[in-house]
Protein backbone atom coordinates (compact mmCIF):
# COMPACT_ATOMS: atom_id res chain seq x y z
CA UNK A 1 0.00 0.00 0.00
CA UNK A 2 1.35 3.35 -1.06
CA UNK A 3 1.17 6.65 0.86
CA UNK A 4 -1.80 7.87 1.71
CA UNK A 5 -4.99 7.50 3.37
CA UNK A 6 -5.56 8.25 6.56
CA UNK A 7 -3.88 6.79 9.73
CA UNK A 8 -6.06 4.51 11.44
CA UNK A 9 -3.85 2.77 14.73
CA UNK A 10 -1.44 5.02 15.80
CA UNK A 11 0.77 3.84 18.74
CA UNK A 12 3.58 6.50 20.03
CA UNK A 13 6.99 5.33 22.26
CA UNK A 14 4.73 2.65 23.10
CA UNK A 15 6.64 0.82 26.78
CA UNK A 16 5.64 -2.43 28.65
CA UNK A 17 7.69 -3.38 31.30
CA UNK A 18 6.85 -6.70 33.12
CA UNK A 19 7.11 -6.97 37.08
CA UNK A 20 7.30 -4.09 39.33
CA UNK A 21 10.42 -5.38 41.70
CA UNK A 22 13.67 -6.82 40.33
CA UNK A 23 13.91 -8.64 37.75
CA UNK A 24 11.83 -6.47 35.31
CA UNK A 25 10.98 -7.74 32.09
CA UNK A 26 11.32 -4.96 29.51
CA UNK A 27 9.04 -6.69 26.59
CA UNK A 28 8.36 -3.44 24.27
CA UNK A 29 10.65 -0.75 23.89
CA UNK A 30 9.50 2.59 22.42
CA UNK A 31 7.25 1.50 19.89
CA UNK A 32 6.04 4.10 17.69
CA UNK A 33 3.61 2.76 14.44
CA UNK A 34 0.99 4.10 12.17
CA UNK A 35 -1.30 1.95 10.60
CA UNK A 36 -3.44 2.87 7.45
CA UNK A 37 -7.07 2.83 7.21
CA UNK A 38 -7.62 -0.85 5.64
CA UNK A 39 -3.93 -1.66 5.59
CA UNK A 40 -2.84 -5.03 6.10
CA UNK A 41 0.32 -5.02 8.27
CA UNK A 42 1.93 -8.07 9.80
CA UNK A 43 4.28 -6.88 13.08
CA UNK A 44 7.04 -10.06 12.38
CA UNK A 45 9.78 -11.29 15.13
CA UNK A 46 10.86 -14.05 16.63
CA UNK A 47 9.47 -15.10 19.89
CA UNK A 48 10.10 -12.68 23.00
CA UNK A 49 10.25 -9.60 20.45
CA UNK A 50 6.85 -8.35 22.63
CA UNK A 51 4.92 -8.21 19.25
CA UNK A 52 2.05 -10.08 20.99
CA UNK A 53 2.07 -7.32 23.87
CA UNK A 54 1.62 -4.70 21.32
CA UNK A 55 -1.43 -6.18 20.11
CA UNK A 56 -2.80 -6.60 23.41
CA UNK A 57 -2.16 -2.89 23.84
CA UNK A 58 -3.94 -1.86 21.34
CA UNK A 59 -6.46 -4.05 21.95
CA UNK A 60 -7.30 -2.90 25.59
CA UNK A 61 -6.05 -6.50 27.06
CA UNK A 62 -3.09 -5.11 28.46
CA UNK A 63 -2.35 -1.60 29.68
CA UNK A 64 0.87 0.43 28.90
CA UNK A 65 3.09 1.23 31.10
CA UNK A 66 3.98 4.22 28.99
CA UNK A 67 3.68 6.01 25.76
CA UNK A 68 -0.20 6.37 23.98
CA UNK A 69 -2.36 4.54 21.52
CA UNK A 70 -4.56 6.27 19.42
CA UNK A 71 -7.74 5.03 17.59
CA UNK A 72 -8.51 7.30 14.56
CA UNK A 73 -6.84 9.96 16.47
CA UNK A 74 -8.42 9.34 20.01
CA UNK A 75 -7.28 7.62 22.83
CA UNK A 76 -7.89 4.47 23.95
CA UNK A 77 -10.03 3.92 26.68
CA UNK A 78 -7.86 1.63 28.82
CA UNK A 79 -10.05 -1.68 29.38
CA UNK A 80 -12.97 -0.76 27.78
CA UNK A 81 -12.38 -2.38 23.96
CA UNK A 82 -13.57 -0.35 21.50
CA UNK A 83 -16.41 -1.29 19.35
CA UNK A 84 -14.73 -1.47 16.01
CA UNK A 85 -12.14 -3.23 17.09
CA UNK A 86 -12.12 -7.01 16.84
CA UNK A 87 -9.25 -9.92 17.98
CA UNK A 88 -8.48 -13.35 16.98
CA UNK A 89 -6.41 -15.57 19.63
CA UNK A 90 -3.81 -17.72 18.57
CA UNK A 91 -5.63 -19.70 21.12
CA UNK A 92 -8.95 -21.75 20.86
CA UNK A 93 -11.26 -19.61 22.94
CA UNK A 94 -14.26 -21.13 21.04
CA UNK A 95 -17.21 -21.47 24.43
CA UNK A 96 -16.82 -25.29 24.68
CA UNK A 97 -20.74 -25.34 25.99
CA UNK A 98 -21.83 -23.37 23.13
CA UNK A 99 -22.44 -24.79 19.12
CA UNK A 100 -20.68 -23.99 16.11
CA UNK A 101 -23.50 -21.60 15.38
CA UNK A 102 -24.14 -19.95 19.29
CA UNK A 103 -20.13 -19.38 18.99
CA UNK A 104 -20.33 -17.52 15.56
CA UNK A 105 -23.77 -15.86 16.84
CA UNK A 106 -22.52 -15.19 20.01
CA UNK A 107 -21.95 -11.37 19.38
CA UNK A 108 -24.94 -10.85 17.51
CA UNK A 109 -26.38 -11.87 20.67
CA UNK A 110 -24.89 -9.96 22.40
CA UNK A 111 -26.45 -6.99 21.03
CA UNK A 112 -29.65 -8.21 21.13
CA UNK A 113 -30.23 -8.62 16.94
CA UNK A 114 -33.22 -10.89 17.26
CA UNK A 115 -33.44 -14.62 16.41
CA UNK A 116 -34.69 -15.29 12.78
CA UNK A 117 -31.90 -12.11 11.81
CA UNK A 118 -29.25 -13.83 13.44
CA UNK A 119 -29.77 -17.31 12.13
CA UNK A 120 -29.87 -15.99 9.10
CA UNK A 121 -26.17 -14.21 9.23
CA UNK A 122 -24.70 -17.21 10.90
CA UNK A 123 -26.06 -19.67 8.11
CA UNK A 124 -24.74 -17.18 5.61
CA UNK A 125 -21.72 -16.75 7.36
CA UNK A 126 -20.81 -20.48 8.04
CA UNK A 127 -21.43 -20.98 4.45
CA UNK A 128 -18.24 -18.62 3.06
CA UNK A 129 -16.10 -20.62 4.61
CA UNK A 130 -17.43 -24.12 4.14
CA UNK A 131 -18.86 -24.57 7.55
CA UNK A 132 -22.22 -25.16 6.66
CA UNK A 133 -23.09 -28.33 7.63
CA UNK A 134 -21.37 -28.26 11.03
CA UNK A 135 -23.11 -25.50 12.61
CA UNK A 136 -24.88 -27.95 15.43
CA UNK A 137 -21.56 -29.38 16.21
CA UNK A 138 -19.51 -28.78 19.24
CA UNK A 139 -16.33 -27.32 18.84
CA UNK A 140 -14.88 -30.56 20.59
CA UNK A 141 -15.97 -32.39 17.43
CA UNK A 142 -14.10 -30.58 14.72
CA UNK A 143 -10.77 -29.95 14.11
CA UNK A 144 -8.07 -27.26 14.93
CA UNK A 145 -8.42 -25.72 11.44
CA UNK A 146 -12.30 -25.62 11.66
CA UNK A 147 -12.34 -24.45 14.97
CA UNK A 148 -9.93 -21.60 13.96
CA UNK A 149 -12.24 -20.59 11.06
CA UNK A 150 -15.26 -20.63 13.60
CA UNK A 151 -12.88 -18.21 15.74
CA UNK A 152 -12.68 -15.91 13.10
CA UNK A 153 -15.65 -16.05 11.37
CA UNK A 154 -17.35 -14.86 15.78
CA UNK A 155 -15.26 -11.51 15.26
CA UNK A 156 -15.64 -11.10 11.67
CA UNK A 157 -19.44 -11.49 11.92
CA UNK A 158 -19.34 -8.33 14.35
CA UNK A 159 -18.24 -6.88 10.96
CA UNK A 160 -14.86 -5.09 12.79
CA UNK A 161 -13.26 -1.99 10.97
CA UNK A 162 -9.95 -3.59 12.67
CA UNK A 163 -8.96 -6.83 12.58
CA UNK A 164 -5.91 -7.68 15.10
CA UNK A 165 -4.92 -11.36 14.89
CA UNK A 166 -2.83 -12.70 17.73
CA UNK A 167 -0.87 -15.53 15.45
CA UNK A 168 -4.01 -17.09 15.01
CA UNK A 169 -2.89 -19.71 12.74
CA UNK A 170 0.83 -20.75 14.81
CA UNK A 171 -1.09 -23.54 16.28
CA UNK A 172 -2.07 -25.50 12.53
CA UNK A 173 -0.05 -27.89 10.61
CA UNK A 174 1.41 -26.57 6.92
CA UNK A 175 -1.55 -27.32 4.52
CA UNK A 176 -4.56 -26.25 7.18
CA UNK A 177 -2.26 -22.92 7.46
CA UNK A 178 -2.10 -22.77 3.84
CA UNK A 179 -5.89 -22.71 3.49
CA UNK A 180 -7.08 -20.15 6.64
CA UNK A 181 -4.59 -17.57 4.23
CA UNK A 182 -6.88 -18.41 1.45
CA UNK A 183 -10.29 -18.46 3.24
CA UNK A 184 -8.32 -15.14 5.23
CA UNK A 185 -7.56 -13.56 2.20
CA UNK A 186 -10.40 -13.77 0.83
CA UNK A 187 -12.88 -12.47 3.40
CA UNK A 188 -10.11 -9.24 3.40
CA UNK A 189 -10.84 -8.27 0.31
CA UNK A 190 -14.17 -7.82 0.79
CA UNK A 191 -14.20 -6.32 4.15
CA UNK A 192 -10.69 -4.52 3.77
CA UNK A 193 -10.62 -3.91 6.97
CA UNK A 194 -7.60 -2.80 8.84
CA UNK A 195 -5.67 -5.76 10.20
CA UNK A 196 -2.44 -5.88 12.41
CA UNK A 197 -1.53 -9.18 12.40
CA UNK A 198 1.18 -10.92 14.65
CA UNK A 199 3.75 -13.52 13.53
CA UNK A 200 7.22 -15.58 13.61
CA UNK A 201 6.28 -17.25 10.37
CA UNK A 202 7.67 -15.06 7.09
CA UNK A 203 5.79 -16.75 4.50
CA UNK A 204 2.62 -16.35 6.29
CA UNK A 205 3.69 -12.29 6.69
CA UNK A 206 4.55 -11.68 3.03
CA UNK A 207 1.32 -13.78 1.85
CA UNK A 208 -1.06 -11.85 3.34
CA UNK A 209 0.05 -8.32 4.61
CA UNK A 210 0.77 -4.94 2.33
CA UNK A 211 3.71 -3.95 5.21
CA UNK A 212 5.97 -6.32 7.03
CA UNK A 213 7.15 -3.94 10.87
CA UNK A 214 10.06 -6.51 11.77
CA UNK A 215 10.59 -5.92 15.63
CA UNK A 216 13.84 -6.76 17.01
CA UNK A 217 14.43 -9.52 19.91
CA UNK A 218 14.01 -8.73 23.46
CA UNK A 219 13.33 -5.83 24.07
CA UNK A 220 11.36 -4.97 21.00
CA UNK A 221 11.47 -1.98 19.34
CA UNK A 222 10.88 -1.53 15.79
CA UNK A 223 14.12 -2.63 13.57
CA UNK A 224 12.88 -1.96 9.86
CA UNK A 225 9.85 -2.36 8.18
CA UNK A 226 9.48 -3.79 4.12
CA UNK A 227 6.62 -2.95 1.92
CA UNK A 228 5.49 -5.54 0.23
CA UNK A 229 4.19 -5.09 -3.38
CA UNK A 230 2.70 -8.12 -4.47
CA UNK A 231 -0.71 -7.77 -6.40
CA UNK A 232 -3.14 -8.82 -4.97
CA UNK A 233 -5.73 -10.38 -4.88
CA UNK A 234 -3.10 -12.98 -4.21
CA UNK A 235 -3.47 -16.53 -3.97
CA UNK A 236 -1.70 -18.01 -0.99
CA UNK A 237 -0.23 -21.56 -2.64
CA UNK A 238 1.44 -19.72 -6.18
CA UNK A 239 2.44 -16.95 -4.51
CA UNK A 240 4.89 -18.46 -3.19
CA UNK A 241 5.82 -19.07 -7.01
CA UNK A 242 7.04 -15.67 -8.08
CA UNK A 243 10.03 -14.34 -8.24
CA UNK A 244 8.97 -10.98 -6.30
CA UNK A 245 8.05 -13.07 -3.43
CA UNK A 246 11.30 -14.89 -3.38
CA UNK A 247 12.99 -11.68 -3.40
CA UNK A 248 11.68 -9.91 -0.82
CA UNK A 249 11.98 -13.19 1.33
CA UNK A 250 15.69 -13.42 1.02
CA UNK A 251 15.90 -9.65 2.01
CA UNK A 252 13.42 -10.10 4.90
CA UNK A 253 14.68 -13.82 6.31
CA UNK A 254 18.61 -12.10 6.66
CA UNK A 255 17.23 -9.72 8.58
CA UNK A 256 14.78 -11.49 10.91
CA UNK A 257 17.72 -14.47 11.12
CA UNK A 258 19.30 -11.93 12.75
CA UNK A 259 17.10 -11.31 15.57
CA UNK A 260 16.11 -15.22 15.76
CA UNK A 261 20.09 -15.75 16.43
CA UNK A 262 20.16 -12.66 19.34
CA UNK A 263 17.02 -14.13 20.69
CA UNK A 264 18.53 -17.21 21.12
CA UNK A 265 22.04 -16.10 22.51
CA UNK A 266 20.31 -13.75 25.07
CA UNK B 1 -18.80 -57.07 20.48
CA UNK B 2 -21.14 -58.00 20.67
CA UNK B 3 -20.86 -61.94 22.02
CA UNK B 4 -18.11 -60.27 24.24
CA UNK B 5 -21.24 -58.29 26.00
CA UNK B 6 -23.13 -61.26 26.54
CA UNK B 7 -20.37 -62.82 28.12
CA UNK B 8 -20.25 -60.28 30.13
CA UNK B 9 -24.05 -60.41 31.28
CA UNK B 10 -23.56 -64.31 31.70
CA UNK B 11 -20.95 -64.20 34.02
CA UNK B 12 -22.81 -61.53 35.84
CA UNK B 13 -25.75 -63.95 36.34
CA UNK B 14 -23.52 -66.56 36.96
CA UNK B 15 -22.11 -64.67 40.45
CA UNK B 16 -25.19 -63.50 40.82
CA UNK B 17 -26.95 -66.93 40.94
CA UNK B 18 -24.04 -68.06 43.49
CA UNK B 19 -24.53 -65.61 46.04
CA UNK B 20 -28.11 -66.02 46.08
CA UNK B 21 -27.83 -69.99 46.31
CA UNK B 22 -25.12 -69.93 48.91
CA UNK B 23 -27.10 -67.60 51.03
CA UNK B 24 -30.06 -69.28 50.69
CA UNK B 25 -28.86 -72.72 50.92
CA UNK B 26 -25.51 -72.42 52.90
CA UNK B 27 -26.43 -72.82 56.04
CA UNK B 28 -27.87 -76.12 55.57
CA UNK B 29 -24.24 -77.10 55.50
CA UNK B 30 -23.49 -76.38 58.60
CA UNK B 31 -24.40 -79.96 60.41
CA UNK B 32 -21.97 -81.65 58.01
CA UNK B 33 -19.28 -79.57 57.79
CA UNK B 34 -19.01 -76.68 60.55
CA UNK B 35 -15.81 -75.40 60.05
CA UNK B 36 -16.90 -74.59 56.37
CA UNK B 37 -19.78 -72.14 57.22
CA UNK B 38 -18.99 -68.61 59.27
CA UNK B 39 -21.67 -67.51 62.08
CA UNK B 40 -22.47 -64.71 59.95
CA UNK B 41 -24.63 -66.82 57.51
CA UNK B 42 -27.14 -67.40 60.26
CA UNK B 43 -30.09 -66.86 59.17
CA UNK B 44 -31.33 -64.93 62.35
CA UNK B 45 -28.71 -62.25 61.47
CA UNK B 46 -29.02 -62.14 57.51
CA UNK B 47 -32.75 -63.99 56.52
CA UNK B 48 -32.87 -65.96 53.85
CA UNK B 49 -33.29 -64.54 50.35
CA UNK B 50 -36.88 -66.44 50.05
CA UNK B 51 -37.65 -64.97 53.26
CA UNK B 52 -36.77 -61.71 52.49
CA UNK B 53 -38.98 -62.05 49.26
CA UNK B 54 -41.86 -62.94 51.26
CA UNK B 55 -41.09 -60.17 53.76
CA UNK B 56 -41.39 -57.77 50.60
CA UNK B 57 -44.40 -59.01 49.50
CA UNK B 58 -45.93 -58.34 52.91
CA UNK B 59 -44.43 -55.21 53.73
CA UNK B 60 -45.54 -53.47 50.09
CA UNK B 61 -48.89 -55.10 50.55
CA UNK B 62 -48.72 -56.97 47.66
CA UNK B 63 -49.67 -60.23 49.70
CA UNK B 64 -52.31 -59.81 52.59
CA UNK B 65 -53.25 -62.08 54.79
CA UNK B 66 -51.30 -65.09 52.72
CA UNK B 67 -53.21 -63.67 49.36
CA UNK B 68 -52.29 -61.77 46.56
CA UNK B 69 -54.01 -58.52 47.06
CA UNK B 70 -53.32 -57.42 42.80
CA UNK B 71 -57.06 -57.80 40.90
CA UNK B 72 -58.96 -58.33 44.81
CA UNK B 73 -61.30 -55.47 45.08
CA UNK B 74 -59.79 -52.66 47.39
CA UNK B 75 -57.53 -55.11 49.23
CA UNK B 76 -54.55 -53.21 48.35
CA UNK B 77 -55.99 -49.67 49.76
CA UNK B 78 -57.16 -51.88 52.98
CA UNK B 79 -53.30 -52.91 53.70
CA UNK B 80 -51.99 -49.70 52.90
CA UNK B 81 -54.47 -47.77 55.62
CA UNK B 82 -53.90 -50.65 58.35
CA UNK B 83 -50.04 -49.83 58.58
CA UNK B 84 -49.05 -46.10 58.99
CA UNK B 85 -45.15 -46.48 57.25
CA UNK B 86 -45.70 -49.45 55.11
CA UNK B 87 -43.13 -50.03 52.78
CA UNK B 88 -44.40 -47.55 50.20
CA UNK B 89 -45.16 -44.28 52.91
CA UNK B 90 -42.06 -45.17 53.97
CA UNK B 91 -40.14 -44.93 50.32
CA UNK B 92 -42.04 -41.63 49.29
CA UNK B 93 -41.01 -39.99 52.74
CA UNK B 94 -37.15 -41.24 52.32
CA UNK B 95 -37.05 -40.13 48.78
CA UNK B 96 -38.72 -37.22 49.03
CA UNK B 97 -36.75 -35.76 52.09
CA UNK B 98 -33.60 -37.07 49.78
CA UNK B 99 -34.85 -34.93 46.81
CA UNK B 100 -35.40 -31.86 48.94
CA UNK B 101 -32.32 -31.81 50.48
CA UNK B 102 -30.71 -32.58 47.30
CA UNK B 103 -31.94 -29.61 45.58
CA UNK B 104 -31.48 -27.06 48.45
CA UNK B 105 -27.75 -28.39 48.68
CA UNK B 106 -26.93 -28.17 45.10
CA UNK B 107 -28.58 -24.62 44.71
CA UNK B 108 -27.24 -22.99 47.82
CA UNK B 109 -24.12 -24.77 47.55
CA UNK B 110 -23.82 -23.54 43.47
CA UNK B 111 -24.44 -20.07 44.87
CA UNK B 112 -21.79 -19.71 47.67
CA UNK B 113 -19.23 -21.40 45.51
CA UNK B 114 -19.93 -18.69 42.23
CA UNK B 115 -20.22 -15.61 44.44
CA UNK B 116 -16.82 -16.53 46.78
CA UNK B 117 -15.56 -18.26 43.58
CA UNK B 118 -15.27 -14.58 41.79
CA UNK B 119 -14.67 -12.80 44.39
CA UNK B 120 -10.70 -13.12 45.84
CA UNK B 121 -12.18 -10.21 48.80
CA UNK B 122 -14.91 -12.65 49.83
CA UNK B 123 -12.91 -16.09 49.56
CA UNK B 124 -10.28 -14.54 51.67
CA UNK B 125 -12.02 -13.90 54.41
CA UNK B 126 -14.49 -16.70 54.71
CA UNK B 127 -11.90 -19.40 54.08
CA UNK B 128 -10.86 -20.07 57.50
CA UNK B 129 -14.59 -20.35 58.62
CA UNK B 130 -15.49 -22.59 55.30
CA UNK B 131 -12.13 -24.90 56.05
CA UNK B 132 -13.20 -25.36 59.97
CA UNK B 133 -16.89 -25.90 59.16
CA UNK B 134 -15.35 -28.81 56.53
CA UNK B 135 -13.67 -30.47 58.99
CA UNK B 136 -16.42 -31.37 61.24
CA UNK B 137 -18.08 -35.09 60.08
CA UNK B 138 -21.17 -33.40 58.77
CA UNK B 139 -22.50 -36.83 60.19
CA UNK B 140 -21.73 -35.95 63.86
CA UNK B 141 -24.07 -32.71 63.48
CA UNK B 142 -26.93 -35.03 63.08
CA UNK B 143 -28.33 -35.32 66.66
CA UNK B 144 -27.96 -31.56 67.33
CA UNK B 145 -29.99 -31.21 64.29
CA UNK B 146 -32.78 -33.40 65.47
CA UNK B 147 -32.44 -31.79 68.81
CA UNK B 148 -32.94 -28.52 67.14
CA UNK B 149 -35.52 -29.45 64.50
CA UNK B 150 -37.45 -32.34 66.03
CA UNK B 151 -37.86 -35.65 64.95
CA UNK B 152 -40.09 -34.71 61.92
CA UNK B 153 -38.88 -34.65 58.27
CA UNK B 154 -37.53 -31.04 58.48
CA UNK B 155 -34.57 -32.51 60.42
CA UNK B 156 -33.91 -35.07 57.85
CA UNK B 157 -33.97 -32.26 55.22
CA UNK B 158 -31.26 -30.11 56.83
CA UNK B 159 -29.40 -33.37 57.75
CA UNK B 160 -28.76 -34.06 54.13
CA UNK B 161 -28.41 -30.31 52.47
CA UNK B 162 -25.60 -30.27 55.31
CA UNK B 163 -23.98 -33.31 53.29
CA UNK B 164 -24.73 -32.09 50.07
CA UNK B 165 -23.74 -27.88 50.25
CA UNK B 166 -20.55 -28.68 50.94
CA UNK B 167 -20.14 -31.02 47.99
CA UNK B 168 -21.74 -28.66 45.76
CA UNK B 169 -20.19 -25.50 47.33
CA UNK B 170 -16.04 -27.03 46.82
CA UNK B 171 -16.81 -28.26 42.88
CA UNK B 172 -18.64 -25.10 42.29
CA UNK B 173 -15.64 -22.54 43.68
CA UNK B 174 -12.99 -24.43 42.24
CA UNK B 175 -15.29 -24.16 38.44
CA UNK B 176 -15.63 -20.52 39.27
CA UNK B 177 -11.66 -20.58 40.15
CA UNK B 178 -10.98 -22.29 36.86
CA UNK B 179 -13.11 -19.92 34.20
CA UNK B 180 -10.33 -19.21 31.39
CA UNK B 181 -9.49 -15.65 31.24
CA UNK B 182 -9.34 -15.41 27.52
CA UNK B 183 -13.31 -16.91 27.47
CA UNK B 184 -13.70 -13.61 29.27
CA UNK B 185 -11.24 -11.50 27.05
CA UNK B 186 -13.11 -12.98 24.25
CA UNK B 187 -16.37 -12.01 25.22
CA UNK B 188 -15.96 -8.45 26.69
CA UNK B 189 -13.93 -7.85 22.86
CA UNK B 190 -17.15 -8.83 21.01
CA UNK B 191 -18.85 -6.50 23.38
CA UNK B 192 -20.09 -8.16 26.54
CA UNK B 193 -20.86 -5.93 29.35
CA UNK B 194 -19.65 -6.97 32.88
CA UNK B 195 -23.12 -8.57 33.63
CA UNK B 196 -23.20 -11.12 30.00
CA UNK B 197 -19.49 -12.48 31.12
CA UNK B 198 -21.47 -13.38 33.99
CA UNK B 199 -24.19 -14.86 32.42
CA UNK B 200 -22.58 -16.40 29.42
CA UNK B 201 -19.03 -17.39 30.44
CA UNK B 202 -18.77 -17.75 33.76
CA UNK B 203 -21.70 -19.16 34.85
CA UNK B 204 -21.99 -21.87 31.97
CA UNK B 205 -18.43 -22.65 32.42
CA UNK B 206 -18.68 -23.08 36.31
CA UNK B 207 -22.20 -25.02 35.39
CA UNK B 208 -19.98 -27.66 34.36
CA UNK B 209 -18.08 -28.20 37.53
CA UNK B 210 -21.69 -28.04 39.45
CA UNK B 211 -23.21 -31.07 36.61
CA UNK B 212 -20.19 -33.18 37.52
CA UNK B 213 -21.38 -32.96 41.21
CA UNK B 214 -24.86 -33.84 40.90
CA UNK B 215 -24.74 -37.77 40.57
CA UNK B 216 -22.36 -37.89 44.02
CA UNK B 217 -24.83 -35.03 45.20
CA UNK B 218 -28.04 -37.58 45.21
CA UNK B 219 -26.23 -40.15 46.53
CA UNK B 220 -24.66 -37.93 49.35
CA UNK B 221 -28.33 -36.40 50.13
CA UNK B 222 -29.72 -40.41 50.32
CA UNK B 223 -26.69 -41.04 52.73
CA UNK B 224 -27.94 -37.12 54.95
CA UNK B 225 -31.59 -38.65 55.58
CA UNK B 226 -30.66 -42.10 56.17
CA UNK B 227 -27.95 -41.26 58.78
CA UNK B 228 -31.63 -38.42 60.41
CA UNK B 229 -33.88 -41.03 59.92
CA UNK B 230 -31.55 -43.21 62.43
CA UNK B 231 -31.29 -40.85 65.18
CA UNK B 232 -35.25 -40.22 65.29
CA UNK B 233 -37.82 -40.35 62.82
CA UNK B 234 -41.64 -41.22 62.70
CA UNK B 235 -41.71 -42.58 59.08
CA UNK B 236 -39.14 -43.66 56.53
CA UNK B 237 -37.00 -46.52 55.18
CA UNK B 238 -34.51 -46.22 57.78
CA UNK B 239 -37.21 -46.09 60.70
CA UNK B 240 -38.56 -49.47 59.25
CA UNK B 241 -35.32 -50.54 59.56
CA UNK B 242 -35.46 -49.76 63.56
CA UNK B 243 -38.67 -51.30 63.98
CA UNK B 244 -37.43 -54.50 62.52
CA UNK B 245 -34.37 -54.40 64.32
CA UNK B 246 -36.60 -54.23 67.81
CA UNK B 247 -38.71 -56.96 66.57
CA UNK B 248 -35.65 -59.11 65.91
CA UNK B 249 -36.58 -59.46 62.33
CA UNK B 250 -33.64 -59.54 59.82
CA UNK B 251 -35.81 -60.11 57.32
CA UNK B 252 -37.39 -56.82 57.46
CA UNK B 253 -34.51 -54.97 57.69
CA UNK B 254 -32.89 -56.74 54.27
CA UNK B 255 -36.16 -55.89 53.08
CA UNK B 256 -35.32 -52.08 53.49
CA UNK B 257 -32.01 -52.71 52.82
CA UNK B 258 -32.36 -53.85 48.91
CA UNK B 259 -35.09 -51.18 49.04
CA UNK B 260 -32.36 -48.54 49.74
CA UNK B 261 -30.00 -50.54 47.25
CA UNK B 262 -32.16 -50.05 44.42
CA UNK B 263 -33.68 -46.80 44.82
CA UNK B 264 -29.72 -45.66 45.35
CA UNK B 265 -28.92 -47.70 41.78
CA UNK B 266 -31.95 -45.67 40.35
CA UNK B 267 -31.40 -41.87 41.36
CA UNK B 268 -27.92 -42.12 40.56
CA UNK B 269 -28.14 -43.94 37.14
CA UNK B 270 -30.92 -40.69 36.46
CA UNK B 271 -28.18 -38.67 37.42
CA UNK B 272 -25.29 -39.31 35.46
CA UNK B 273 -28.05 -39.17 32.36
CA UNK B 274 -29.04 -35.81 33.37
CA UNK B 275 -25.03 -35.30 33.61
CA UNK B 276 -24.65 -36.70 30.00
CA UNK B 277 -27.07 -34.65 28.76
CA UNK B 278 -26.12 -31.79 30.23
CA UNK B 279 -22.35 -31.83 29.22
CA UNK B 280 -23.30 -33.19 26.47
CA UNK B 281 -20.77 -30.86 24.61
CA UNK B 282 -17.43 -32.57 26.50
CA UNK B 283 -15.90 -35.29 24.73
CA UNK B 284 -16.18 -37.57 27.41
CA UNK B 285 -19.92 -37.54 27.15
CA UNK B 286 -20.28 -37.20 23.17
CA UNK B 287 -20.50 -41.00 22.39
CA UNK B 288 -23.44 -41.70 25.13
CA UNK B 289 -25.35 -38.61 24.18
Amino acid sequence: MSEGGEIRIETRNLCKIFGTKAPIVRAVDNVSLAIRKGEFVSLLGPSGSGKSTVLNMIATLLPATSGEILLDGKPLTPGRPDRTVGYVYQKDTLFPWRTVQENVGYGLELAGMPVSERRRRVAAALAEVGLAEFGSFYPSSLSGGMRQRVSLLRTLIMEPQILLMDEPFGALDTHTKLDMHRILLDLWERGRQTVVFVTHDLGEALTLSDRIILLSARPGRVKQEFSVDLPRPRDAVFLRESPAYAALFSEVWHSLGEEFVRGRTE
Amino acid sequence: MRSAGAVTVLWQIAICLVILATWQWGYDLRDKMPWLVPDLLDPYFVAKPSEIFEHFLRLSCLVDKDQWTLGVKDAFAACMHRSENNLWVALFVTLKNTLFGFVTGVTSGFLAGLVLGRSDRLSAIFQPFIVAANAIPRIALAPVIILAFGIGDVSKVVTAWLVVVFLVFFNTFAGARAVERDHIGAARLLGASEWQITKTVIIPSTMAWLFASLAPAIAFSLIGVIVGEFIGAQRGICRMIIEAEARGEASGMMVAVFVLMISGVLLTTIMQRVQSHLLRWQPQHQEAG
